[in-house]
């Protein structure tokens, strides 16, 4: 048993992290949409999980875990998580997705809108008939209001759609857990941004971050995140063991149940991340100059997607008590 | 990164959980009573038989050689048994660990063997009436005298020192705030104990007096004056990882949710939301594990786990006692519920663990 990562996993990882480094600093958030897609798709980054027969890696949810994370800490704008986990799940063996020029957007169950869908080649829409498939020629986006400025979402209606032959569930499945890894690191982020603002900000002659109120602010959130993410890293194991031991209906049981919890803790970390880090900033985090204001609009934007934090607990309570207890991821 | 568990793994699992499926007694009386505390040494006497009772000591002192991931095992089989609390345990989390990395081997012959099957039940005295929190501010001493170190001061909060047979803990040999603490072991005999009743009115805790006990020099662990460096490392082992192993909480978790299967939906969530947070515990628990595996240090990070097991464990016995009502006192859960209520004190407040946090895990400054 080895729940740590494995040199390969963290060398993927902080490829993707020195690219967005480089490609998607925070001033590329507010000029455009897509910052560094063309550079990720360099490294192989979209074809991680499509199948070697499509052009792409085949690696596990978990293979792409911490670099998903990356994406998070850095605030990539577009459909990351459609593109490069739910599609290759949904469409496994569409051309051009492993090399990065197609994109998917996803209007998932339950949701009014899709994020990013103006981006997207492709737009999956889940209907209670089977999900349908739409091209760019033949969907009709209107912008609606959010709280994220880079994850805008659309209203999607259509003139022309295909039904998807693939089930949704598998893909949401690991889209859930894949936006879970993007809290982890909008989490990760604003903790690091209130810190240095705590270490600099003086007030009283001291440091902000030398008084214990904020110290234990800030501490809380350190917790929050170190017990919320190892939830995460088991729902990526538990989706991919789903997948090699037990396809058949019924299996997936245990891997939603651990990707709900991972979502739902995920997702509260990130938005206790953003409001102890607006609480550190003070009114200049209340301004939309400060580059602050794109992590604290991902953590309430990507909180709530693919089902919020109280959404996936209500759900996850009937089988627990039920005697769902089962330990082994 | 995986949680295949080894064939070896799987093996010992087993073995533990059939052992335990034939021994584990009757709950026993509380080990804060005398007939409890006997009850409760006879036990760990039967455990060291079965060489279960420190699996992960080395097989010369009395354990298996176990991996730390098969020590966690042992904790969740144990736990889940419903097995009696550890008399023993702040002598074989806390002390043994400390001679491990600091004894001599002599002590660590002479002691280990005798921890391990309960001869001896060690009590841990640091805190002082006006050095709780403030450790370093502990003013018992411990000076020269022929044959070794004349003890002298007066120490409080010492768990299960009511009854324990012997003490370890930091005293003073000079004035320097940290470099004047010394490690010392001793025996109780001639130490003036009284016993403090805790809130179930039995008495958990006792007050040390020292008038002038002499222990040899084969009593100090580590060298005179490095008292503050050893104490620190053995915390970081308390807080993180030994002393309150994920197992108890799991165990705790599933009788919870047990006891909850019925309830109203709001008290059922908060019942569920314990559970995946000791599941939470459990997995971080596993990756400290490999990183400890692998030859690195716990080191501050541990604090992060003693703040959250501690809370945890308050929510589960508090939630569980509204559920009981006034049942509560005829289940476990009442005592279990009073014990919780200490958790964020003991082993450093948990006040201390977040600046601990801040200052040291995030780098905040002072
Ligand atoms: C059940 C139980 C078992 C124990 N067993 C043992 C034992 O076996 N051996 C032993 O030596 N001791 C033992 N202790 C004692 C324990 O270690 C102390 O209680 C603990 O270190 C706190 O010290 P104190 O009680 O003097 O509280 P204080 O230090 O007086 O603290 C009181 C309150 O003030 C807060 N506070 C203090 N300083 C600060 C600060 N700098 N910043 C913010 N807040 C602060 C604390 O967090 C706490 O909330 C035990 C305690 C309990 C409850």
């Amino acid at each position: 048993m080895n729940f740590a990562f494995t040199p390969d996993q963290l060398a993927l990882a902080q490829t993707v992290r020195d690219v967005l480094a480089a490609h998607c600093p925070p001033r590329a958030l507010r000029t455009g949409r897509l910052p560094a897609w063309d550079r990720l798709a360099e490294v192989g980054f979209f074809g991680l999980l499509v199948p070697p027969e499509a052009d792409g890696l085949g690696l596990g949810l978990t293979d792409a875990l911490p670099a998903l994370e990356e994406t998070g800490r850095a605030c990539l704008p577009g459909p990351v998580v459609e593109t490069a986990v739910a599609a290759p799940y949904l469409l496994p063996g569409l051309p051009k997705l492993a090399s990065g020029e197609i994109r998917v957007a996803v209007l998932p169950p339950g949701a009014a809108f899709a994020p990013d869908a103006d981006l997207a080649d492709l737009v999956v829409v889940a209907r209670p008939g089977g999900a349908r498939l739409v091209s760019r020629d033949s969907v009709r986006l209107t912008p609606r209001p959010g709280a994220d400025p880079c994850r805008p979402l659309f209203d999607v209606a259509y003139t022309g759609s295909t039904p998807l032959e693939r089930p949704l569930e598998p893909a949401l499945l690991r889209a859930t857990v894949a936006t879970a890894a993007q809290l982890i690191g909008v989490a990760r982020r604003l903790l690091e941004l209130s810190v240095e603002y705590a270490r600099t900000r003086r007030q009283f002659g001291a440091p902000i971050g030398s008084f214990q109120a904020v110290k234990h602010l800030l501490a809380d959130v350190a917790i929050a995140v170190s017990f919320a993410a190892p939830l995460v890293h088991r729902a990526a194991v538990s989706a991919d063991a789903q997948e090699r031991d037990a396809p058949e209906p019924g299996g997936g049981d245990t891997a939603w149940r651990d990707a709900r919890t991972a979502k739902a803790a995920a997702g509260e970390a990130a938005v206790l991340a953003a409001r102890s880090a607006l609480q550190t900033h003070g009114a200049i985090g209340y301004t939309e100059e400060l580059d602050l204001r794109f992590w604290l609009a991902r953590a309430w934007s990507l909180s709530a997607a693919y089902g919020g934090a109280a959404e996936h607990r209500a759900a996850v309570r009937a089988p627990v008590l039920a005697g769902d207890t089962r330990r082994y991821p | 990164m995986d949680l295949d568990f080894s064939r070896a793994e799987q093996d010992f699992r087993a073995e533990v959980r059939d052992w335990l499926a034939a021994h584990v007694p009757a709950p026993l009386p509380s080990l804060d009573t005398p007939e409890g505390f006997a009850a409760h040494r006879a036990w760990e006497a039967e455990l060291a038989a079965a060489r279960l009772s420190v699996v992960s000591w080395p097989a010369a002192y009395g354990g298996r050689d176990a991996s730390l991931i098969d020590w966690l095992i042992f904790e969740e089989e144990y736990w889940a048994a419903g097995a009696p609390a550890r008399v023993g345990q702040n002598g074989i989390f806390l002390l043994a660990p400390t001679l491990m990395a600091f004894g001599t081997e002599e002590q660590r012959r002479t002691w280990l063997p005798r921890m391990a099957r309960a001869d001896d039940v060690w009590a841990q005295a640091w805190s002082e009436p006006e050095a709780g929190s403030d450790l370093a501010a502990l003013t018992s001493r411990a000076v020269r005298a022929d044959g070794g170190w004349r003890l002298y001061g007066h120490k409080t909060w010492s768990s299960r020192a009511s009854y324990a047979s012997h003490g370890f803990g930091l005293f003073r040999t000079s004035g320097a705030r940290h470099r004047g603490l010394t490690y010392l072991m001793f025996p109780m005999d001639e130490v003036t104990v009284r016993p403090i009743a805790q809130l179930d009115g039995l008495p958990g805790f006792a007050e040390l007096f020292f008038d002038g006990v002499l222990v040899p020099d084969s009593m100090v662990i580590g060298e005179v004056g490095d008292g503050w460096r050893i104490a620190m490392a053995a915390t970081s082992s308390e807080r993180g990882l030994t002393l309150r192993s994920p197992g108890r909480f799991l165990a705790t978790a599933d009788r919870l949710v047990a006891l909850a299967r019925d309830a109203d939906p709001v008290l059922a969530d908060r019942a569920v939301r314990c559970w995946t947070d000791a599941e939470a515990y459990r997995l971080h628990t596993f990756g400290t594990a490999r990183r400890l595996m692998a030859g690195e240090e716990a080191g501050p990070a541990t604090s992060m786990g003693k703040v959250f097991w501690s809370e945890l464990d308050l929510r589960m016995h508090t939630l569980a006692v509204e559920l009981l009502g006034d049942r509560a006192g005829e289940t476990p859960w009442l005592d279990g519920f009073l014990f919780s209520l200490a958790g964020p004190i003991y082993a450093g407040t948990n006040e201390i663990q977040r600046t601990i946090i801040a200052e040291r895990v995030l780098g905040l400054p002072r």
